[in-house]
């Protein structure tokens, strides 16, 4: 590799990005984020995705609660259902139940999503419905101005917490895995191109996906999930981590110091629409005894 | 005479077979042609020793409530039937136990209870179905073979109908229980009549139709199947569940589906999901469970999103009565949401009003692009009514969607497109090209968010003035007067299962000579405001009787009509006694 090579003509991209078929699936509306907020990686991500896996911009819904991060199908060219906040997968499983050929993907923020909506995650993922769940952790609520969330990190000043946090945040890859939901994985914002394939392979996968993706909140966290914290801390899962074993992943999970990236777990198994179809021809007779 | 109106009061305590004695009997006198009402009353308990009561009314032309006073109680439990023989008539009859078992203290055997007037029936009724069945158990069958010896009821369906419950038990079983009904019946029809309690035999129905006995719930699943429900989501609860229940056995059997959710934020979440996504669907709650849906009932609102609710109210506030019936949860159902709750409520009288309501609420909530909830409550919930179901299909038009349009090329599509009706054709995830995004926020047209005052008052205005064509949507019964035509002195306005007790007095009080009419008021929201002000107009009097303390039907119509009412709110936990509103009509007609 030459010198020269390494050089990006803003030109040159433009018409790359133009021609990769990607901005199909942005939306005429600019997002309404503060610069640098770690949100805008998602978005790319999420667009590169749809856009290599030649899902119809038609055929996909983005399900959100309220946040910051639910904004976020105003931003994208899908249909998109801004619902209220904590009900992302509720809603989602609504859609899912009554439209199986949907690409539902929720989003949503740590707040909306372990808070105020944390007794639904369980239930998704047990009944193993095929949608992808992307979670936004800034570890803060963002929109509501940088109060503290379950995501945040013990000792953290925010206006609700303002002599330190005393709880300890919640640990959510362990949350899922012993809930049982079939694809948990993690990213990182501030590695875009690791997101997006993380995001493909999410969607990709058939039941319920867990992405969590730790993005900063630029605003609001000063001290705790920056940039230049994250990008100290966060590491791959070894290479030769066994994404079967539930035990290895569980133990990768532990580590919420140095939080590693990539996929911990994939496990096939029936989905709620398979669920239904058993149920319909049990009902009919079939499928009983033999 | 030549109509019959026998009320027959079995009572007993959990565990002696009441309910399922009053069940047989209901189906088998259904099944020869009467009209019938019931109602159930039990404890919460599942087990212990609570008392069950069924009341079955069996008439040759249907009627609206129970009556107050039964013709014929039946004690299979005498410490629980005891407070209830004031409940018989004179000349009306108590059967009972005539050889209880073991020491009977004073006071403590039905013979000591019968009022002068009332005819004692003591029959061995464990003694005969030992001899019968070889055991106890079947006192409850024994019983209704002397209920249907001594009125004159064929046996025949009792026996069919025993003989279906117990078929999966095997052959040996079914002519046991079958042999202990027998028994009775041969007791029964050896028994010197009730000369005053007639029992005209049926002939084949004459109405045109199918009919079927129902409980209120049953009626609420049959709507739902016949308009062609496509998703249920729901979470157990009193007296709700049945709705659930039988759908979950109904629905599969149509390739449809249904999903027990965690909780009902979750069940009316996944309701609006699947609504959004173009299905039919549908939850249903009691009072504690709508308070959870209240604010995704505000997004349903304001995303304009067809959902439908059956909220069977019981005794409230909180957890409350969960057994015992209320009409105590309008207010909730009217205005419980953030922001101004612009919604459909409607809330059926009598069980065929259930069947309608539930089709109905389907056709309107995607018509109007809104939440419907239907209101019932325990009472009509779980009591049982023949219904004549028409020959000719179900009267529910199957898609009520405003027909979308083809996008011009390069048109973006506007979800909230301002309309002459307020209704903008929707479009659903699939229909190509018209990707959007709704949400809980106020919006554009197009669905963006907006909170200019211009957008707001305007989305806000056609939210509400969409939903106005409701009160004349076709064939639909918003509200109707029956009784007296032209100025009456003394007018009942009612909603809900209060109506039928309502025109039970009515009628006593027309054969008092009192001028008098209702009006049951099915569509609460939005309110027919012409037809009932054009009732009031009529009427010297308003009496407004209803199951709740706060008399809100009564703060409703004031608050909407800004006219005197008499209030009659009651909180029982039974239905409004029919005397009760009797006497009020009498007092406000200035008859004493
Ligand atoms: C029922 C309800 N309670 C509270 C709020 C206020 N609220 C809006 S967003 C939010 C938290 C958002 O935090 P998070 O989910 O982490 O999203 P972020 O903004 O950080 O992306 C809260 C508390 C609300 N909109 N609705
Ligand atoms: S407040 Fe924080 S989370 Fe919200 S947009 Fe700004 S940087 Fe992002
Ligand atoms: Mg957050």
């Amino acid at each position: 590799m030459t010198l020269m090579e390494k050089h990006v003509f803003v030109d040159e991209k433009l018409q790359e990005v133009r021609e990769s078929g990607r901005l199909e699936y942005r939306s005429r509306s600019l997002p309404t984020w503060c610069p640098g907020c770690g949100y805008f990686a998602i978005v790319e991500g999420l667009t590169h995705a749809c856009n290599t896996m030649g899902i119809a911009a038609d055929q996909a819904v983005v399900v959100s609660g309220i946040g910051c991060s639910s904004r976020f199908p105003f931003f994208v060219n899908l249909f998109g259902f801004h619902t209220r906040n904590g009900r992302v997968l509720p809603v989602a499983t609504g859609i899912k139940t009554a439209n199986d050929k949907l690409t539902v993907i929720g989003v949503g923020g740590d707040g909306d999503g372990f808070a105020i909506g944390g007794g639904h995650i369980a239930h998704a993922a047990k009944r193993n419905v095929d949608i992808t769940y992307l979670l936004f952790d800034n570890g803060i609520y963002g929109l509501t101005k940088g109060q503290a969330s379950p995501l945040s990190a013990i000792g953290l000043r925010t206006s609700t917490t303002p002599f330190e946090n005393p709880e300890r945040p919640l640990n959510p890859l362990m949350m899922l895995l012993s809930y049982g939901a079939s694809w948990v994985g993690q990213a990182y914002a501030g590695q875009p191109d690791h997101l997006r394939e993380m995001i493909t392979q999410a969607i990709a996968h058939r039941g319920f996906s867990y992405l969590h993706i730790l993005s900063p909140c630029v605003t609001f966290d000063k001290t705790s999930k920056t940039y230049t914290n994250l990008s100290m801390k966060v590491r791959k899962l070894p290479a030769k981590h066994d994404t079967s074993n539930l035990m290895e992943a569980m133990q990768q999970a532990q580590d919420l110091d140095n939080p590693a990236v990539g996929l911990y777990y994939q496990q096939f198994r029936p989905t709620l629409s398979d669920t239904f179809d058993q149920v319909i021809a049990l009902s009919a007779g079939e499928g009983r005894g033999a | 005479m030549n109509s019959t109106d026998i009320q027959i009061a079995l009572c007993g305590s959990a565990g002696d077979g009441t309910i399922a004695a009053g069940d047989i009997l209901r189906n088998a006198v259904a099944a020869l042609g009467y009209r019938v009402i019931c109602f159930d009353v039990y404890p919460p308990e599942i087990r212990g020793f609570g008392k069950c009561i069924s009341r079955v009314r069996i008439t040759t032309e249907q009627t609206y409530a129970l009556k107050r006073q039964s013709d014929l109680l039946i004690s299979l439990d005498d410490s629980h039937a005891i407070p209830h023989a004031g409940e018989v008539r004179t000349d009306g009859a108590i059967i009972y136990e005539s050889k209880p078992v073991g020491h009977c203290p004073e006071g403590s055997h039905m013979s000591s209870h019968i009022l002068p007037g009332q005819i004692p029936y003591g029959i061995p009724l464990r003694e005969l179905a030992e001899k019968a069945t070889g055991g106890a158990r079947s006192r409850n069958l024994v019983v209704l073979g002397v209920i249907a010896g001594l009125l004159g009821f064929s046996p025949v369906p009792f026996q069919k109908i025993i003989e279906k419950k117990f078929a999966k038990q095997g052959p040996a079983v079914v002519s046991r229980n079958q042999a202990g009904f027998q028994s009775g019946y041969d007791v029964g029809v050896n028994t010197f009549k009730l000369d005053n309690v007639f029992c005209v035999p049926q002939e084949s129905n004459p109405a045109a139709g199918k009919v079927v006995m129902l409980s209120g719930n049953a009626a609420v699943v049959q709507g739902c199947m016949d308009a062609e429900l496509d998703t249920f989501f729901g979470y157990p609860i009193t007296p709700a569940t049945t709705i659930m229940e039988r759908l979950a056995t109904a629905m599969p059997k149509r390739g449809r589906r249904l999903l027990q959710t965690e909780d009902e934020i979750s069940a009316i979440a996944a309701t609006i999901g699947a609504g959004y996504t173009g299905a039919r669907s549908a939850t249903a709650t009691s009072g504690p469970g709508l308070a959870l849906m209240a604010e995704m009932l505000g997004l349903a609102t304001m995303a304009e999103i067809p959902c439908v609710i059956f909220v069977s109210q019981r005794g409230g506030p909180s957890t409350g009565m969960p057994t015992k019936t209320e009409q105590s949860d309008l207010n909730a159902a009217l205005y419980g949401s953030p922001g101004d709750s612009q919604r459909i409520v409607i809330a059926p009288t009598n069980v065929e009003g259930c069947y309608r309501c539930a089709g109905k609420a389907f056709e309107m909530s995607e018509q109007y692009q809104t939440p419907v909830i239907v209101l019932l409550d325990l009472y009509l919930s779980n009591r049982y009514e023949t219904v004549t179901l028409t020959e000719s299909g179900p009267p529910f038009t199957l898609n009520a969607n405003k027909p979308l349009r083809r996008l011009e090329a390069g048109e973006s599509y506007q979800r909230y497109a301002f309309t002459e009706d307020g209704v903008s054709p929707r479009a659903v995830p699939g229909d190509s090209g018209c990707m959007h995004v709704v949400t809980g926020l106020e919006h554009n047209t197009l669905g963006r968010p907006n909170d200019s005052e211009e957008i707001h008052t305007a989305m806000s205005r056609k939210r509400h003035d969409k939903l106005l064509a409701a009160l004349h949507h076709p064939d639909f019964t918003v509200t109707k007067r029956i009784g007296h035509s032209g100025r009456i002195k003394v007018g009942i306005l009612a909603w809900g299962s209060t109506f039928g007790e309502c025109l039970e007095a009515m009628f006593m009080a027309h054969a008092e000579g009192i001028s008098c009419a209702s009006m049951k008021v099915v569509m609460l929201s939005p309110f027919p405001v012409e037809a009932v002000t054009q009732f009031m107009d009529d009427c010297d009097q308003v009496l407004v009787p209803e199951v709740n303390y706060e008399g809100q039907f009564a703060q409703l119509l004031q608050g909407i009509l800004a006219r005197p009412v008499v209030r009659l709110s009651r909180v029982p936990g039974s239905p409004m006694p029919v005397e009760l509103i009797l006497s009020e009509i009498r007092r406000l007609a200035g008859v004493v």
